[in-house]
């Protein structure tokens, strides 16, 4: 855990127009780590995926494996291994959910090209519905049949951070929870790093090994997962005041462990959460 | 019978050139958001480069396909240099942009070539072809072919090709394609070079029969307008069967509708764009967009 992290945000500040929204925001995604990004809405979460892959111009460090990101375009970002599921899900409507996820296992780095086929094929097994609607125009599936075959085109294009912004976003509860055992999986099975930007902090929390919490454009925490299970925590980190318990703040900045999702303790707030 | 056969064929074969600049226009407007009016005039550079290019000793088999990659490559620095500046600008500037580069080819052409019409030799010959009483001529139907032939290789580019599908998603959505990291400027060069190409078969595919002249494209491109609107905007396949429809329609009321001869037959596209406005704005083939609530 003491190797330089795989994505490193350092002092990054972005603003829309005259208006600042990130102030001065550092985090760091490690090898093989999913990090929760929360924080209520406007708090700047999707400015900063957007600002890691490149599509709005920012201040300060950025870098992917050492790399600097921030003299990169969009495309670039892409190709050097940023893979982003937009808000929205931004699939072709207009063409087939296959070529939809051809055109992510375009996108992958040339060595992994003689895998695409059995990528596709665990795509497929991770959300059969893609493979039976493969001839379908994506236009036409659901929204969470959407945000499907979004993860998985991004998936296919074997990012080594990918970035996915609000997935739950106007999605049944069943969908969600469906959403999110597949997100679970996906650091160990596709060995990539997640930064999941989520107003559904419960759910993320459960599935993530960190989070950090923004607030009005900086970062208010950032601890490990488990930390924030408590309510109290997670309340008084979304509103920046000093948490109650601040001897486990310490314990788990230290050194962050990660978590089994299957494991994670439930409490009736979770299960409030998740049902709606 | 016969003779309302052969004002169908007839129809047809003028048809296909409508149907080479409107899968041109369709192209173009699909990735780039814009409604290029100087397509036809890229097509008429065409013919005239073709022309010159036979003039000056070359074979028309050669000069054919020098005209045709030339204008690709024009049609590529065309987005390149003009359209690309502009591009986010809005729908208008990019109309004015079209327009302005209407005039300024136009210009440039008469100034090379002067405002003299001029006969292009047909490379198929003077002969006609065809069975019984019904007869075409042989550059009406070499003609038809080569427009054919190329608009197939298009068809075949967009739907089987790795490139092909990569320039439907930059036409579908730039935003998610370029998170793929597909290279979004160079498929909407790509693009302009493909239309620049196919327009320059039709031009040349129309230059004997039309003559050459810097005009000799103003008509057919309100026509590929017509034909691009009946068919869908979004639809290649929509823009070709909306050419061969404009195509017969005029050659068929011309001939049938009373008084209606010569230069007047260009109301017929025009009743046809008025109709399809009104009750099927996406066109024949286009889709509304599939996006579900």
């Amino acid at each position: 855990m003491t190797s330089e992290p795989l994505l490193r945000v350092d002092g990054l500040t972005a603003r829309y127009g005259s208006v600042q929204v990130l102030h001065d925001v550092s985090l760091d995604v490690r090898e093989g780590e999913m990090v929760a990004l929360l924080g209520a809405n406007g708090a700047g979460k999707t400015t900063l995926l957007r600002a890691v892959s490149r599509v709005v111009s920012t201040g300060g460090t950025l870098t992917l494996d050492g790399a600097d990101l921030t003299r990169l375009d969009t495309i670039g970002a892409a190709r050097a291994g940023i893979g982003h599921v937009p808000q929205g899900r931004g699939t072709f409507g207009e063409l087939t959910v296959e070529e939809n996820l051809r055109l992510g296992s375009m996108g992958r780095p040339g060595s992994l090209r003689g895998e695409a086929e059995s990528d596709l094929e665990r795509v497929h097994e991770m959300f059969p519905v893609l493979k039976e609607m493969r001839r379908r125009p994506a236009g036409a599936l659901s929204g969470g049949q959407q945000q499907m075959l979004a993860l998985g085109r991004a998936l296919l294009a074997r990012p080594r951070v990918l970035l996915v912004d609000e997935p739950s976003l106007g999605l049944a509860p069943r969908t969600t929870a469906e959403l999110f055992e597949a997100l679970a999986g996906i650091r160990a099975s596709w060995s990539t790093a997640v930064l999941l930007a989520e107003q559904n902090a419960r759910l993320s929390l459960r599935v993530a090994d960190r989070a950090v919490v923004l607030a009005r454009g900086g970062v208010a925490r950032s601890c490990a997962a488990s930390e924030l299970s408590d309510e109290a925590e997670l309340r008084a980190a979304y509103l920046g005041t000093t948490p109650v318990r601040t001897t486990a703040a310490k314990r788990g900045s230290a050194e962050p462990a990660p978590r089994d999702p299957g494991t994670a303790p439930r409490t009736d707030t979770d299960a409030e959460e998740a049902s709606r | 019978m016969t003779e309302f056969i052969q004002q169908i064929l007839a129809g047809l074969a003028a048809g296909v050139v409508y149907a080479g600049l409107a899968l041109a226009l369709g192209v173009v407007f699909q990735g780039t958001g814009m409604l290029n009016l100087a397509q036809g005039e890229l097509a008429t550079l065409s013919a005239f480069g073709a022309w010159s290019l036979v003039e000056a000793g070359m074979s028309f088999w050669l000069a054919f396909p020098a005209a045709v990659l030339l204008s690709a490559a024009l049609g590529a620095a065309v987005e390149r240099v003009l359209v690309r500046p502009v591009e986010g600008a809005g729908p208008m500037v990019l109309l004015a942009a079209g327009a302005a580069m209407l005039l300024g080819l136009n210009a440039l052409i008469a100034l090379v070539w002067d405002t003299d019409p001029k006969t292009f030799a047909s490379p198929f010959g003077a002969s006609s072809v065809g069975v019984g009483e019904i007869r075409l001529t042989s550059q009406q139907v070499g003609a038809a072919v080569l427009v054919l032939v190329t608009m197939g290789v298009i068809a075949a580019l967009f739907r089987f090709t790795p490139v092909g599908l990569k320039l439907r998603a930059v036409a579908t959505n730039p935003d998610s394609a370029r998170l793929l990291g597909v290279r979004t400027g160079r498929m909407l060069a790509l693009g302009w070079a493909l239309a620049g190409a196919v327009g320059a078969v039709a031009g040349t595919a129309a230059a004997p029969i039309a003559g050459l002249s810097p005009e000799m494209m103003a008509g057919p491109l309100l026509l590929a307008l017509a034909a691009a609107t009946l068919g869908g905007m979004t639809s290649r396949g929509g823009a070709v069967v909306g050419g061969l429809i404009i195509g017969v329609a005029g050659s068929l009321a011309s001939r049938y509708v009373p008084g209606l001869g010569g230069d007047l037959q260009l109301v017929v596209p025009f009743a046809v764009i008025f109709a399809v406005l009104l009750l099927r704005p996406q066109g024949l083939f286009g889709r509304a967009a599939t996006v579900r609530a």
